[in-house]
C-alpha cells in the first residue's frame, strides 16, 4: 500500500448515513463467541468486522489477522441518546434558539451585522489569528439572555442541564428525541451565525441513532493462559449497550408502560454515556466483573498513559541498547566504549552500490565479529546470512542491496540519558568496541548528561537512515557541543582527580626529570621533549601542561584570583592553573580559535595528563585528614562567641534596647538578626580554620584545586556543624514554645534555636541529632518538590515554545507564521555562541 | 538587520528550534532551584516570592502575584537628600487608625469610638496628633471631637458608608435600608468601629511596607512591598521613568504590552539571577515575547499559549485531549499538521530544524535542465 502525505486533518461528526454506509454488519446480538470458540454473526466479533485469530479469513477483505485492517460496523438504537459529551453544545444550541420557530434568537438587524462579520471572516481567514475565532463563538453567550424571540414572539421558558445529559424545560424532561426534533429544526443559515460550518456537521448528529461499533482490531480479545478468553473492555460495554437496547425494543414492541420504556431508555442512556466516557461527572462509574472501572472510549486517549501521549507523542524503536554505565578516561569526548555483546547484536545499513561493493562482500564474507547479520534485497525481501547460505549470497549481492552489518569502531551511534531535559541529553558519539559489560565515556561527559557512576544506566540508538546519520555527525556530536546552548559555557570539563592532577602539576616548585617527563607524555601520546629549564635542567610542571596547547596559542587572562599567560602555546607566567582557567579561559579559547576537534583534543589530552600525574602523586582522604591538631580550642572559641553574641542580642531584646531595622518590628529584628549571627559562625570558622591548613592534606588538597567540597564540608565534618535551617528559618515548629521537651520553655540557649555544637567526626548528640534530621527532612522534601514542580514547569514551558523557529530573515516565527521577534534576541546571535562573541 | 550581523559567523542558522532551546534552557536548571537556606543576607530586603514559585507565578501570568513590590525612584534633584526622601515616603507608607493607638473604648449606645492615641507610635510613624485628628476630620461619615490626653472620641453619623458593600445586595433593597438606618444593630456598629480601625488615614493603597533605601550613587530610593503603581507615578517628585513594579499586569494597564514584555523578562533574570543560574537573555527575551506578542499577556500552559494553539493534535495531546477533539468535531476545525507537536504524531518530519529544508529541484528535473541545449551567445 502507498502511503499518501497527509496535508490537513478535518474534524466532523458521523451522520447516521454515513455509518449506515460504512458499516459491513448490523450488529444484534449482544454475544461473542459461540460454545465451540467460533465467532457468532451479528455478534460483537462477526468475522466480517475484521479478524485476529489466526487461520480465520476476514469476510469482507479476505485478509488474514495480520492483514485485514478491521472495518466498522453499527448499532441501531431503538431511541436516540444524547451523545454525552456534546450535552454542552446542545445545551448552547437550545439556549440560542427559539423553542416554538428554532429560529436563532437575535432579531434580524443583529443577523445582519453578524453576517457581514462573517463574510468578512471567510475572505480574509488568513488575516485572522485562532483567538479570532474563538471569540466568533461566544456569539452564544448574547442569546442565552433573551427571553422573547424577536421571530415569533415566543416567550423563551428556561432550559436546564443537569449533568450529564438530562434536560429539562420549566421542570418536564425534554427527551432525547424532541431534542433531536428540535435540532433538525434549526436552519443552516442560523448554524452559520453560532461559528457552526452546517456542512461539517449538522447538531441532529449530536443526539445519536445509530452507534458505530469499532473493528475487534480496536478491542482485541486476549487468550488467557488457562484458554479461557477475556474480551476487551470496549466489547463489554457494548455488550451492554445491545443488550439493553434489545430489552428496550422488546417492551416496545409488546406495548410495556412508559414508566418501563422510559427506565430501560435512561439505562440506555446510561450505557452510551460511559461507553464514551467512564469519567463522566454525575454517572457512576461502569465497573468490570472484578470491581476494576473499565477504560472506555476517552479513557484511552487521556493522559499520560493515553493513546496520544503514549502512542503516537512518544513511539516505541528498534536498534537501541542499555545498560550501566562507568567511567573511562582513555576515551576522547567524542567517544563511547561499547560491550562488544551489544556490537554483535546491532546492526547499520550499508547501502551497496558499485564503489562499497568490495567493502560490503568482505562482512558477507566474515563468519566471525564483523559480519553481516541480514541482506535486503531489492525487492525488499529480508534474509538472514548463515554458514548456509553464505557463499550462494556472496553472488547474488548486487548494487541496490542493502546488507545489514554489525557495529564496529568508528560507527555513530546516538547516547542518551534519562530524563532528557536538555537537547545534551542525547549526543552522537564515535563507537569504540570494548571488552565488558558496561557503556562506557570519558568523564567530562557525563555533565551534559547529568551522569555518574553509581549504577546509573544509559541507552544508545543507532542511526538507520543516511540522513540520519549526517544529522548525528553534523549536528550532535560531543565535541561540537562542548559550548552549552544555555548560556554559551562550556558545558564539557575537567573535574574531580583531573582537576587535582593539574593543581599539582602546575604548582610552582614542581618539576620533573627527563625520565619522568618522557614517561608523563608519552601516556597521552606526546613523543617531543619541551625546554628545560636552564638551572636544574629538569622539565616543570608548566611546560609539561604547555605541550597539549595548540602552538600558535596566543594568550593573557587575568582577574581577582586566577592568572595565565600564554606565548606561542607556552605557558609563561607562574601561578598555578586553575580550575577557572583551565574549564573556562582555556576551553573557549581553544574553541574559539581552533574550532571544535582541536578543543575536544585538548579536553581528553588534559584529563589524560592530569590524571598521570594524581596517579604519580597519590590523592586519598581518610578520617585522619579532618582531625587537625590544636583546633578543639579554636572551636571552643568559636562557640562561646557566638554564645555570648546570642545572649547579649536577648538582653538587649528583652531590654528593648534593640534597634529595629527598617520596615521591621522588634520581634522580627530580633529573630533575624539572631539567625544571623548563629549562621556567621560557619563563616567565622571558614577563616580561623585555614591557618591549620596546607596542601599535605589531601581533603584541603581537594577543596583548594576546586575538584571536590568546600571549606564548609571541612567545619562540618572537624568542627561544628552550625545552625539548622527549616524553611530557611531556624527551626521553631514541635512543642508549645520549644524545639523539644528536652527544652525548657521559650529557652534562648543557641542549642535550643537549632545551632548544633558538634561536627560529624565527633558525632552529633541525641538532641543535636533530631535537629539535624529536621533540617535534613526538610532538604530531602523541597528536592522532591521541586523535581515534580520544575518538571512539569519545563513541560509547559516545551509546549508553549515548540513551534518556534528561525526563518530565512533570522526572525522568529511560530508554527501558523506569526512574527515574534523581529530578529532572534535583537542581533541574531546564537546563544551558543554568545560568550565567543563578546570576546 | 544590518548587513553586519548577517554575515556572522556566530549567528544563528534559520530553522533552527530556538523555542524548544529556549524552554529547556530555562526549564532544565529548575531541578537545580533549592530553598537556599540563609539568603537574607542583606537584611533590609523585605519577604518576597523568590525561586521556582515566583518563576511559575510568571510564566502562568497570574493577575495576582503573591508579592507584588515596587521600587520607587525619586527626581534627580531631590533623590540626595533624605529628608525629602522620608517625606515622600510618608505619602506612600500606608499607617492605619489601628496602627496609631495603644488602646480604644466603644460605646455602642452612642455609636461612639474614643481612640486612645500612643506617643511612642505617633513618632515611629512620624506624624502628629493634628494631622491624624484633620485626616479623619474629613471622612464625612464621622464627627470627630478632641478630648485631652491625646484622645480622640469619634462619633459615626452613616453606619451604611462605612460597612463592607456585601451586605447591602438584598432584594427588597429600600425596604431593608430604611429599617437599618433606623436602628442598625450593635452588629453593624461593630463592623463599622472594627472598618474604622482599619481604615488607611495616611499612605497608598494597597502598599503594605515602604522602606527607604540608598544606592551606591548616594541617592535614596524606596522600596515597597505591595504595589500600586497606577497611585504611585502620581505622586510629586516621583521619577516616572524610573518607577519599577514587579506584577506585569499592573505594568500592561499604566505603560503598556513592551514595558509589561520588559518586567516579564526582568523578573525571570532575577529569579534566575538570585539562584546563581546563568541563561542567555535571548531565552528569556524569547519567552517574554512569545507570552506578550499578542498585545497581551497570555500564560504559558492550558489556558495561555499552548491551549489557543491552532492545532487541535496539539492542544489535544498536551491537556484536557477530550474536550478539545469534541469541540473540533462541533466547529468543524481543521488541523493544518504546520506545528511541531501534531507532525510527530502524525509520523511526518517535523518543520523545524533540518525538517524546514526542501528540495526546490528534483533529480529528474535537473536531468531535463541539463539535457537542454545551451542558448548560443
Amino acid at each position: 500500500m502507498q502511503a499518501e502525505k497527509i496535508n490537513f486533518i478535518k474534524f466532523t461528526t458521523l451522520t447516521p448515513e454515513y455509518i449506515r454506509k460504512v458499516s459491513t454488519v448490523k450488529v444484534i446480538i449482544p454475544d461473542t463467541y459461540n460454545d465451540e470458540g467460533y465467532p457468532i454473526d451479528g455478534g460483537l466479533v462477526d468475522q466480517r468486522l475484521g479478524v485476529i485469530d489466526p487461520g480465520l479469513k476476514c469476510k469482507t477483505c479476505g485478509g488474514r489477522s495480520k492483514t485485514c485492517p478491521g472495518h466498522f460496523g453499527h448499532i441501531e438504537l431503538v431511541r436516540p441518546v444524547i451523545h454525552p459529551e456534546f450535552a454542552k453544545t446542545i445545551y448552547m444550541l437550545l439556549q440560542s434558539t427559539c423553542e416554538n420557530c428554532h429560529r436563532i434568537l437575535l432579531g434580524n438587524e443583529e443577523i445582519e451585522k453578524l453576517n457581514q462579520k462573517l463574510k468578512d471572516f471567510i475572505l480574509n481567514e488568513e488575516d485572522y489569528e485562532y483567538e479570532d475565532i474563538l471569540e466568533s463563538r461566544a456569539v452564544s453567550s448574547k442569546t442565552k439572555t433573551i427571553k422573547l424571540c424577536p421571530h415569533c414572539n415566543t416567550k423563551q421558558r428556561k432550559i436546564k442541564l443537569e449533568r450529564p445529559t438530562f434536560f429539562s424545560i420549566e421542570g418536564i424532561q425534554l427527551k432525547a428525541d424532541e431534542i433531536r426534533d428540535w435540532l433538525l429544526k434549526i436552519s443552516d443559515n442560523d448554524l452559520k451565525l453560532l461559528s457552526i460550518d452546517p456542512k461539517t456537521t449538522r447538531p441532529e448528529n449530536f443526539v445519536l441513532i445509530t452507534l458505530i461499533v469499532p473493528p475487534v482490531n480496536v478491542r482485541p480479545s486476549i487468550t488467557l493462559e488457562s484458554g479461557e478468553r477475556s474480551e476487551d473492555d470496549l466489547t463489554h460495554k457494548l455488550v451492554d449497550i445491545i443488550r439493553i437496547n434489545q430489552r428496550l425494543e422488546q417492551d416496545i414492541d409488546a406495548g410495556a408502560p412508559q414508566i418501563i420504556i422510559d427506565d430501560l431508555w435512561e439505562l440506555l442512556q446510561y450505557q452510551v454515556t460511559t461507553y464514551f466516557n467512564n469519567e463522566t461527572i454525575g454517572v457512576p462509574v461502569a465497573r468490570h466483573r472484578s470491581t476494576r472501572p473499565l477504560k472506555t472510549l476517552a479513557q484511552r486517549l487521556k493522559g499520560k498513559e493515553g493513546r496520544l501521549r503514549y502512542n503516537l507523542s512518544g513511539k516505541r524503536v528498534n536498534f537501541s541498547a542499555r545498560t550501566v554505565i562507568s567511567c573511562d578516561p582513555t576515551l576522547s569526548i567524542n567517544q563511547i566504549g561499547i560491550p562488544i555483546k551489544f556490537a554483535e547484536n546491532l546492526t547499520v545499513p550499508v547501502y551497496i552500490t558499485q564503489w562499497n561493493i568490495e567493502y560490503a562482500k568482505k562482512f558477507i564474507e566474515n563468519p566471525n565479529y564483523p559480519r553481516a547479520l541480514n541482506i535486503i534485497s531489492k525487492q525488499g525481501i529480508r534474509k538472514r546470512i548463515s554458514d548456509n547460505n553464505r557463499e550462494e549470497i556472496l553472488k547474488i549481492v548486487s548494487k541496490g542491496d542493502i546488507i545489514e552489518r554489525q557495529l564496529i569502531d568508528g560507527d555513530i551511534v546516538l547516547f542518551n540519558r534519562q530524563p532528557t531535559l536538555h537537547r545534551v541529553s542525547i549526543m552522537a558519539h564515535e563507537v569504540k568496541v570494548l571488552p565488558g559489560l558496561t557503556l562506557r565515556l570519558n568523564s567530562a561527559a557525563t555533565t551534559p548528561y547529568n551522569a555518574d557512576f553509581d549504577g546509573d544506566e544509559m541507552n544508545i540508538h543507532v542511526p538507520q537512515s543516511l540522513e540520519a546519520l549526517a544529522e548525528a555527525k553534523y549536528l550532535m556530536q560531543p565535541k561540537d557541543l562542548i559550548l552549552s546552548a544555555r548560556n554559551g559555557e562550556p558545558i564539557m570539563y575537567l573535574k574531580e582527580d583531573e582537576l587535582v592532577g593539574i593543581y599539582l602539576l602546575t604548582q610552582d616548585n614542581n618539576e620533573f626529570n627527563k625520565q619522568e617527563a618522557c614517561e608523563i607524555l608519552a601516556g597521552i601520546g606526546i613523543y617531543d621533549l619541551p625546554e628545560p629549564n636552564k638551572k636544574t635542567s629538569k622539565y616543570s610542571g608548566k611546560s609539561l601542561f604547555s605541550m597539549i596547547l595548540p602552538d600558535s596559542l596566543d594568550l593573557e587572562y587575568k582577574d581577582k584570583n586566577n592568572e595565565i599567560k600564554i606565548k606561542k602555546g607556552i605557558v609563561t607566567s607562574n601561578n598555578i592553573i586553575t580550575e577557572k582557567i583551565v574549564n573556562d579561559v582555556l576551553i573557549t579559547e581553544i574553541f574559539k580559535t581552533y574550532g571544535s576537534d582541536d578543543a575536544a583534543k585538548f579536553l581528553t589530552q588534559a584529563s589524560k595528563l592530569s590524571l598521570i600525574i594524581a596517579y604519580k602523586q597519590g590523592i586519598s582522604i581518610g578520617i585522619g585528614d579532618y582531625y587537625i591538631h590544636g583546633i578543639e580550642t579554636e572551636k571552643q572559641a568559636i562557640i562561646q562567641e557566638v554564645e555570648q553574641k546570642a545572649e547579649q542580642l536577648w538582653y538587649n531584646y528583652k531590654n528593648k534596647k534593640l534597634e529595629p531595622l527598617p520596615g521591621y518590628s522588634l520581634k522580627e529584628t530580633y529573630n533575624t538578626t539572631n539567625i544571623l549571627e548563629l549562621s556567621m559562625a560557619r563563616n567565622v570558622a571558614a577563616n580561623s580554620i585555614k591557618k591549620y591548613l596546607n596542601s599535605s592534606n589531601d581533603a584541603y588538597l581537594m577543596i583548594q584545586a576546586k575538584a571536590r567540597g568546600n571549606i564548609f564540608n571541612f567545619i562540618q565534618t572537624s568542627l561544628f556543624l552550625g545552625q539548622q535551617a527549616v524553611r530557611g528559618k531556624a527551626p521553631s515548629r514541635g512543642y508549645n514554645k520549644r524545639l523539644l521537651p528536652y527544652f525548657k520553655k521559650s529557652d534562648n540557649n543557641i542549642m535550643a534555636k537549632g545551632f548544633v555544637k558538634s561536627g560529624y567526626s565527633d558525632g552529633l548528640n541525641l538532641i543535636e541529632y533530631f535537629e539535624h534530621s529536621m533540617g535534613a527532612r526538610d532538604s530531602a522534601m523541597s528536592k522532591s518538590l521541586v523535581t515534580a514542580v520544575s518538571g512539569y514547569m519545563q513541560r509547559r514551558l516545551i509546549n508553549a515554545l515548540q513551534d518556534l523557529y528561525i526563518d530565512e530573515n533570522l526572525a522568529v516565527k511560530d508554527a501558523s507564521g506569526s512574527l515574534i521577534q523581529t530578529e532572534y534576541g535583537g542581533d541574531s546571535i546564537d546563544p551558543m555562541y554568545e560568550k565567543l562573541e563578546e570576546k | 538587520m544590518s548587513e553586519e550581523s548577517k554575515k556572522n559567523k556566530f549567528n544563528v542558522q534559520p530553522g533552527e528550534a530556538v523555542g524548544i532551546i529556549a524552554a529547556q534552557s530555562i526549564g532544565e536548571p529548575g531541578t537545580q532551584f533549592v530553598l537556599r537556606v540563609f539568603h537574607s543576607a542583606g537584611v533590609l530586603s523585605l519577604v518576597s516570592t523568590k525561586g521556582l514559585p515566583r518563576l511559575i507565578e510568571l510564566i502562568d501570568a497570574r493577575k495576582k502575584p503573591k508579592s507584588p513590590a515596587m521600587t520607587i525612584y525619586l527626581e534627580k534633584n531631590i533623590s540626595k537628600s533624605f529628608d525629602d526622601a522620608a517625606k515622600i515616603l510618608k505619602k506612600i507608607e500606608k499607617i492605619k487608625v489601628s496602627d496609631l493607638i495603644s488602646d480604644f473604648s466603644e460605646d455602642l449606645e452612642a455609636k461612639t469610638l474614643v481612640l486612645n492615641l500612643n506617643k511612642d507610635k505617633l513618632e515611629q510613624y512620624k506624624v502628629t496628633e493634628k494631622s491624624v485628628f484633620n485626616k479623619l476630620s474629613k471622612n464625612t461619615n464621622i464627627t470627630v471631637s478632641e478630648l485631652e490626653n491625646n484622645k480622640l472620641k469619634v462619633k459615626l453619623k452613616k453606619i451604611k458608608k462605612l460597612k463592607q458593600p456585601k451586605n447591602k445586595k438584598s432584594d427588597n433593597k429600600e425596604a431593608k435600608n430604611d429599617q437599618e438606618e433606623k436602628e442598625f444593630s450593635t452588629k453593624a456598629t461593630r463592623v463599622a468601629f472594627v472598618d474604622l480601625l482599619n481604615l488607611i488615614i495616611f499612605g497608598i493603597p494597597k502598599i503594605d511596607k515602604a522602606v527607604l533605601k540608598e544606592n551606591n550613587e548616594n541617592e535614596f530610593y524606596i522600596v515597597t512591598s505591595g504595589s500600586n503603581l497606577e497611585e504611585v507615578i502620581k505622586l510629586e517628585g516621583v521619577d516616572k521613568s524610573r518607577c519599577y513594579c514587579n506584577d506585569p499586569f499592573e505594568v500592561l494597564n499604566i505603560y503598556g504590552v513592551e514595558a509589561a514584555r520588559n518586567t516579564i523578562l526582568n523578573e525571570i533574570k532575577t529569579v534566575l539571577d538570585e539562584e546563581n543560574i546563568t541563561v542567555s537573555v535571548r531565552h528569556m527575551s524569547l519567552l517574554a515575547d512569545t507570552m506578550t506578542f499578542y498585545g497581551l499577556i497570555k500564560s504559558v500552559g492550558r489556558k495561555g499559549i499552548a491551549g489557543k494553539k491552532e492545532s487541535v493534535f496539539a492542544r489535544a495531546a498536551y491537556e484536557e485531549t477530550v474536550k478539545h477533539f469534541i469541540n473540533a468535531a462541533v466547529f468543524g476545525e481543521e488541523d493544518k499538521l504546520r506545528g511541531v507537536a501534531e507532525n510527530i504524531l502524525i509520523g511526518k518530519q517535523i518543520q523545524v530544524g533540518t525538517g524546514r529544508v526542501k528540495l526546490v529541484i528534483k533529480n529528474s528535473d535537473l536531468k531535463k535542465l541539463r539535457e537542454k541545449p545551451k542558448p548560443a551567445n
